[in-house]
């Protein structure tokens, strides 16, 4: 957790047989010998790309809570009421309404960094106080917000204290979060929620546990437990319980409902509808522009953030000009900063001068890149593959999704804005890009198991109980029915709590 | 005073007391003795040579330690011997074999044993020569990638290797393992050298 570059042999770099362990999730370009072991083995654990899809899987205690971003960002009716509106997926079964009171309730718990601004669209959480913007960053959200009337830039609201809260400690800004945070300034699994779960003496983790199914009792007309295999023995066991929730983040909690059949759920636990492995949607990536900006030669910072700006929605707002090029939006994060020593790679220059000119920070450049709504498409699916099975003889997933017109059309959107608003801005070289990524880098997998007003439709209710099983839950990002352009995390977060309180008062009336 | 602070200084009141061994001749002899002893992990001597003498030629010594005095040439040698496949290995040993051949070929001799001037040509026309790598954006390159080919990209291998150093990273660099805060605006002057993490 705290070792520098030097400390490790390699300095963080990977020896071929651990690169070899990672041919799918390597892609993301985020492995390094400081968090390899907190990515999922794609030989142990393979899937089939029916179109390409960047998978990232994390099968530690913590799972992905030990990678994520930490953007956290509330949801309104401009994304729950989207859907209803331009008629594409299902209505949502709730709206911000129904949701507000949870949102409050975890934000308090995990600790949310932020400032409030007031957006309709982008509802303030319960902030901690605000991380700062650079000179930079400053410098560009004036411009930006004077010359472009209805856009914002503001700092990220994110998952970290900025104040220490419940026994944790506060962000030292040393931006080593992947390797997981010795101060749990972050928010994690490990950090937050197990600690609690423990305090309340009620808590049994059994790791190494591979959920093969739930098991579904036919004369109860519910589900009873579910059945693990034991990752190291293969042994499998059977835990018995009154309620489950099935949180093994999006994709292999779709793979477990699939693998989960019975005389009343012959193609999967909840699957009446046909919709299961259906509607899945991530958010595009690695759209937007970048470049330099002149001055501020004697300005700097100290600490390196675990975070960066973010530009909300501003396209096809509730009471703004509609576009007739797409439906939905986009938002940017992004973020500025001088160039290091890197850059000298590309420098037309060599010897002690160069040498020692590397040693001063360079230009200051800045860069935002689009999040771009993805709509839910039937065709865009997942389903069990009996061909490939996974080291413990496991049926496996293929993926066979792709981005549509409409997300081009967004991208091509938010490829234009992002050059305009920097030139604007006054920036230098600036320069757009579009990397055309496959679905899955935005890593915001969801849907293949949506929540609806109708079973026929849907495959999870508006307490995000599964329809014909009720006392089987799903709160992770399979359940979603939309994707928004907003990051999606606080919202599993808020919609878990929620749920949760209902499984608890329904227990407690015995209709469970 | 931070640590890189109270460095330079006691290096300067040391060099200052009669003939005492400033900071940085301290580490290179620590340096010479390794190098004396340095069994190349994958390279044979001929490509550890050019490999040290390119080291060398990109990265003086001036006032502060160069690629030699960290050892940048032998922690090369390390991650191509525990970094490398195989495929990367042997392509490796056939671009280095190339551009000493090709250094031969114009100026009769392997790059190792080239004249100061010659050297200098050599990289002029590399760098002319050599496409750049493209921007990145957390992590991965933005817009279209060609390669670089080997000047450039061991180029940028030495870069990493020499301020990827203890040596250069805590002691040449400004280093704060952990800052405790954020402070988004601030003087250079009060910093001093980039940041080495």
């Amino acid at each position: 957790m705290t070792l520098d570059p030097w400390d490790h042999e390699l300095r963080g770099g990977l020896t071929p047989e651990q690169k070899a362990k990672h041919p799918k999730g390597g892609r993301s370009g985020f492995i390094g010998a400081f968090n390899e072991h907190f990515h999922a083995n794609d030989l142990e654990n393979p899937y089939t790309e029916v179109k390409p899809f960047m998978w990232v899987r994390a099968h530690q205690i913590g799972g992905r809570s030990l990678l994520w971003g930490k953007q956290t960002y509330r949801w309104s009716d401009l994304d729950f009421e989207a859907n209803a509106k331009d008629g594409h997926g299902v209505d949502w079964p709730i709206r911000y309404k129904d949701i507000e009171p949870w949102y409050t309730y975890v934000e308090k718990f995990a600790g949310i960094s932020g400032e409030a601004i007031g957006l309709p669209q982008l509802p303030d959480s319960h902030f901690l106080p605000p991380m700062e913007l650079n000179c930079v960053e400053k410098h560009v959200k004036e411009r930006i917000e004077k010359d472009f009337k209805g856009r914002n830039m503001i700092i990220g609201r994110v998952a970290h204290l900025t104040e220490p809260l419940n026994g944790r400690g506060k962000c030292q800004f040393r931006n080593r979060c992947d390797r997981g945070c010795p101060y749990g300034a972050y928010f994690s699994s490990n950090a937050v929620t197990l600690p609690a779960a423990h305090a309340t003496g009620n808590l049994t983790i059994r790791p190494f546990s591979i959920v093969q199914s739930v098991v579904y009792d036919e004369q109860k007309g519910k589900a009873s437990g579910v059945r693990i295999i034991d990752a190291e023995t293969s042994e499998e066991i059977v835990y018995k319980a009154k309620i489950i929730f099935v949180n093994a983040s999006t994709l292999s909690t779709t793979q477990i409902l699939m693998n989960s059949t019975s005389s009343r759920f012959p193609n999967g636990l909840g699957n009446d509808s046909g919709e299961l492995g259906h509607n899945l949607m991530d958010h595009t990536y690695r759209v937007g522009a970048m470049g330099t900006v002149e001055g501020f030669e004697d300005q700097y910072y100290k600490g390196r953030r675990p975070n960066g700006i973010y530009i909300p929605r501003y396209v096809n707002l509730k009471d703004g000009p509609q576009s007739d090029k797409f439906v939905r939006g986009f938002g940017f994060q992004g973020g500025g900063g001088r160039a290091g020593w890197g850059a000298g790679s590309n420098q037309e220059a060599f010897g002690g001068d160069f040498k020692d000119g590397l040693m001063k920070p360079g230009p200051w450049e800045f860069f935002i890149t689009g999040f771009s709504e993805c709509l839910p498409y039937h065709e865009n699916q997942v389903y069990l593959n009996k061909d490939v099975l996974d080291k413990w003889g496991q049926p496996t997933l293929s993926i066979d999704a792709e981005w549509k017109a409409n997300e081009l059309a967004l991208n091509d959107q938010a490829r234009q804005d992002a050059k305009e608003m920097l030139e604007r801005a006054g920036l230098k070289d600036v320069m757009e890009f579009d990397n055309k990524h496959e679905m899955g880098f935005g890593i915001h997998e969801m849907g293949t198991a949506r929540m609806g007003r109708d079973p026929k439709t849907s495959v999870l209710n508006g307490n995000n109980q599964v329809h014909g099983c009720e006392n089987v839950f799903v709160t992770d990002g399979a359940c979603m029915t939309s994707s928004s352009c907003v990051n999606p995390s606080l919202t599993y977060m808020a919609l878990t709590a929620r749920a949760a309180n209902h499984a608890v008062s329904e227990l407690k009336k015995m209709n469970l | 005073m931070n640590r890189r602070d109270a460095l330079k200084k006691s290096a300067l009141a040391l060099g200052a007391a009669a003939g005492a061994p400033t900071l940085l001749s301290l580490l290179q002899s620590c340096a010479q003795q390794d190098r004396l002893t340095w069994t190349p992990q994958f390279l044979s001597e001929d490509h550890s040579r050019f490999l040290s003498s390119f080291v060398d030629f990109l990265l003086p010594k001036t006032e502060t330690p160069g690629g030699l005095d960290v050892k940048a040439d032998i922690f090369i040698d390390l991650m191509y011997a525990k970094t490398y496949d195989e495929a990367s290995q042997k392509q490796v040993v056939a671009d280095i074999e190339k551009f000493n051949s090709d250094c031969k070929a114009k100026y009769g001799k392997v790059f190792a044993d080239l004249s100061e001037g010659d050297k200098k040509a050599v990289f002029e026309e590399h760098e002319a020569n050599s496409p750049k790598f493209p921007k990145t954006v957390w992590g991965g390159s933005v817009g279209p990638r060609e390669p670089v080919g080997f000047y450039r990209s061991l180029k940028s291998t030495v870069l990493w290797a020499y301020f990827s150093s203890e040596e250069i990273g805590k002691n040449v660099l400004s280093y704060d393992p952990i800052p405790g805060e954020y402070r988004g605006c601030m003087p250079l002057s009060e910093v001093g050298n980039t940041w080495s993490l």
